[in-house]
């Protein structure tokens, strides 16, 4: 039977389709549990849940196992929420493949059963109603509040977006995605007491100090064998031990003569790694949520996990506008400005593992739409459309028309945020939309925290996170009745995070990109900050592994 | 010829989840290794007084896997406390 066990801190997609190539399977039952709106009598506006996620998989896991043994199924496939789930929303999902329904519901009725009586996930506490917390509820905001606050705008992104189905990928072609479900160790790590460097196995207790070869082992090789006192067995770096009960003598350390050595200097280091000192079977190696960078590569090889369960890749289709625009290779004519958008995006986008798709279209909406007719199937294809507005009209004239001619819902056309006000964003049932402000220096301050959090919460990472930071120079010409986020560039100095605010004229200003490296958080109406004040940044480099 | 052993001194560590982490105010803590469950809650409970009153509804995993009676803990191992579940 084929088990994805997935712990989401994110919301659970509406729609869950069943697995692929189960010709099989007569059935496919799902089942939601859901968040009541009252919890011992009180009226509640969320539960909070926490779980212990190494052994909840493998406890979801093992009861699965166990109780298919008797109600045979085909695959299974278990969603938990953690953290703050709002009243009716999905806390649980399992969808069931099997062969009729009888098996099937058997299963689900059981496995619920077991689950609430042993899988380490905890309703921590209820949140009582009326709210008084920034956290929306999904879908319960009107969609006509227009002018968001930063931390609003990320709340109402993460809470439209929907975590894409998981697919099973080669490891081969898993290289920057999600994983998605935790991977063990499926045996100890080292599978086997091994050599830690090329020399003489002997009996840990053996005090003679000639000892005649019997054997030799190399790294790839194992003839296990018992030692006797004055037996030694020479073995490679890396190569299993004979017998329980020895210890290693660096060839360094011994004088060799035919099949006899001679110990010469009193080393007393055992050289060995033990099996399991590194990792144990079972043990959590990389965690659900993780991007696959070359090391986790790497780790999950060595785990054999060949087929990783990750997150899709994400189809984003980006639109330029505005007829000003020209390719960098040219020369503007007066009026005319080269194309950096595209560029600023697509180097933005590269790292999230997308297949990105980019198009202009002209500055008129009827035009737009005439034009964009041709780019129907990736649109609708699309996860993520960027639409840059032009300079010449503005935004609200131009790219919210477009996006309601694709079908979108606008469901914020403001923040009150400086540069980045204008940014609309709209959803499709899954497929979600922004428009972005002409600007450079718009694009830069709204992809880092509007379209990032889009892309994480879509495949199921970590999203954009504030760290803190020490000004490194002071800030005096911040005052705007509008929260800032202003670009910066970030060291290190003596341990500790600097920040350096770097000078920006207006939000068409580029010349910062060469330096910036974060974006400094400053709140509205305030117009000096010395020297050492620690505020809150957003990274924007991978410096930090943020 | 003399021999001496390297040892590493580990300790064990111990995971404390939902109402254990209000009792005893952390999400782990480490502790000198204990062999058996018995072993394991004296120390606790000297340390965490207010564990005390938890003990008879709180079950013991050992590398991510339930203890029973018989289950021997080495220093080594990830112990955890599990309270009373309500997941679903």
């Amino acid at each position: 039977m084929e088990i994805q066990i997935q712990l989401t801190a994110t919301p659970i997609a509406e729609k869950i389709f069943p697995p692929a190539n189960f010709g099989a399977a007569g059935a496919w039952l799902e089942f939601r549990g859901l968040v009541r709106d009252e919890e011992n009598g009180a009226k509640i506006s969320a539960l909070e849940y926490e779980a212990y996620p190494a052994m909840a998989e493998r406890e979801i896991r093992r009861l699965l196992e166990n109780i298919s043994a008797r109600h045979p199924c085909l695959a299974v496939r278990v969603i938990h929420r953690t953290g703050r789930v709002p009243v009716d929303a999905t806390a649980i999902f399992i969808g069931i493949a099997s062969r009729h329904r009888a098996e099937g519901l058997a299963l689900l009725g059981e496995f619920m059963d077991r689950l609430k009586q042993d899988v380490p996930i905890w309703k921590r506490r209820a949140v009582p109603a009326p709210a008084t917390s920034m956290l929306p509820e999904t879908g319960s905001l009107p969609a006509k509040i227009i002018l968001k606050s930063l931390d609003e705008a990320i709340l109402e992104i993460q809470s439209r977006c929907q975590l894409r189905p998981a697919i099973r990928v080669l490891l081969e072609d898993s290289f920057g995605r999600v994983l998605r479900e935790t991977v063990c160790a499926p045996e100890d790590l080292p599978p086997f007491d091994c050599s830690t460097r090329d020399g003489f196995a002997i009996l840990a207790d053996d005090p003679s100090e000639n000892f005649r070869i019997v054997d030799t082992i190399h790294a790839a090789g194992w003839q296990p064998r018992e030692l006797k006192i004055g037996e030694t067995v020479r073995v490679a770096t890396g190569a299993p031990l004979p017998c329980r009960g020895v210890r290693v003598v660096m060839q360094e350390d011994v004088r060799r003569d035919g099949d006899r050595i001679n110990i010469v200097s009193n080393e007393t280091a055992l050289n060995l790694r033990r099996r399991g000192e590194e990792v144990k079977k079972g043990q959590p190696l990389v965690p659900a949520g993780a991007r696959l960078d070359a090391g986790k590569l790497a780790l999950l090889a060595t785990a054999g996990c060949g087929q990783p369960l990750v997150s899709p890749r994400l189809r984003v289709m980006h639109f330029t506008t505005g007829d000003e625009i020209i390719p960098p290779s040219q020369t503007p004519q007066p009026g005319q400005i080269r194309d950096s958008n595209s560029f600023l995006i697509r180097g933005l986008l590269e790292k999230s593992g997308g297949d990105l798709i980019q198009a202009h279209l002209p500055e008129n909406v009827a035009a737009a739409k005439a034009a964009s007719e041709r780019r129907k199937p990736e649109i609708e294809a699309a996860d993520l459309i960027l639409i840059s507005g032009g300079a010449s009209v503005g935004d609200k004239d131009f790219t919210r028309p477009l996006l309601e001619h694709f079908g979108f819902e606008i469901i914020f056309s403001q923040v009150n945020l400086r540069p980045g006000k204008p940014l609309i964003f709209g959803t499709r049932g899954p497929r979600v939309a922004f428009g972005l402000p002409g600007n450079p220096l718009s694009h830069f301050v709204c992809f880092h925290f509007a379209v990032a959090t889009a892309l994480a919460t879509l495949t199921g990472i970590a999203g954009p996170k504030f760290l803190r930071g020490k000004l490194s120079e002071k800030l005096d010409e911040a005052a705007s009745a509008r929260e800032t986020l202003w670009p910066a560039r970030l060291f290190f100095s003596c341990g500790e995070i600097h920040l350096q605010p770097l000078p920006w004229a207006s939000a068409g200003d580029v010349t910062c990109f060469a330096t910036a490296n974060a974006l400094l958080r400053v709140p509205p109406n305030q117009n000096f900050y010395a020297v050492g004040t620690e505020m809150d940044f957003l990274p924007t480099t991978d410096m930090l592994g943020a | 010829m003399p021999l001496k052993f390297r040892h590493n001194f580990k300790k064990m560590r111990v995971l404390f989840f939902a109402q254990l982490k209000d009792a005893t105010g952390c999400e782990w803590t480490d502790i000198p290794p204990a062999a058996n469950a018995g072993q394991l809650w004296q120390v606790l409970v000297e340390k965490f007084p207010r564990l005390a009153e938890h003990k008879n509804n709180v079950r013991l995993a050992r590398n991510w896997e339930y203890a029973d009676a018989k289950t021997t803990f080495a220093e080594t191992d990830e112990v955890a406390l599990i309270p009373p579940v309500s997941g679903g």
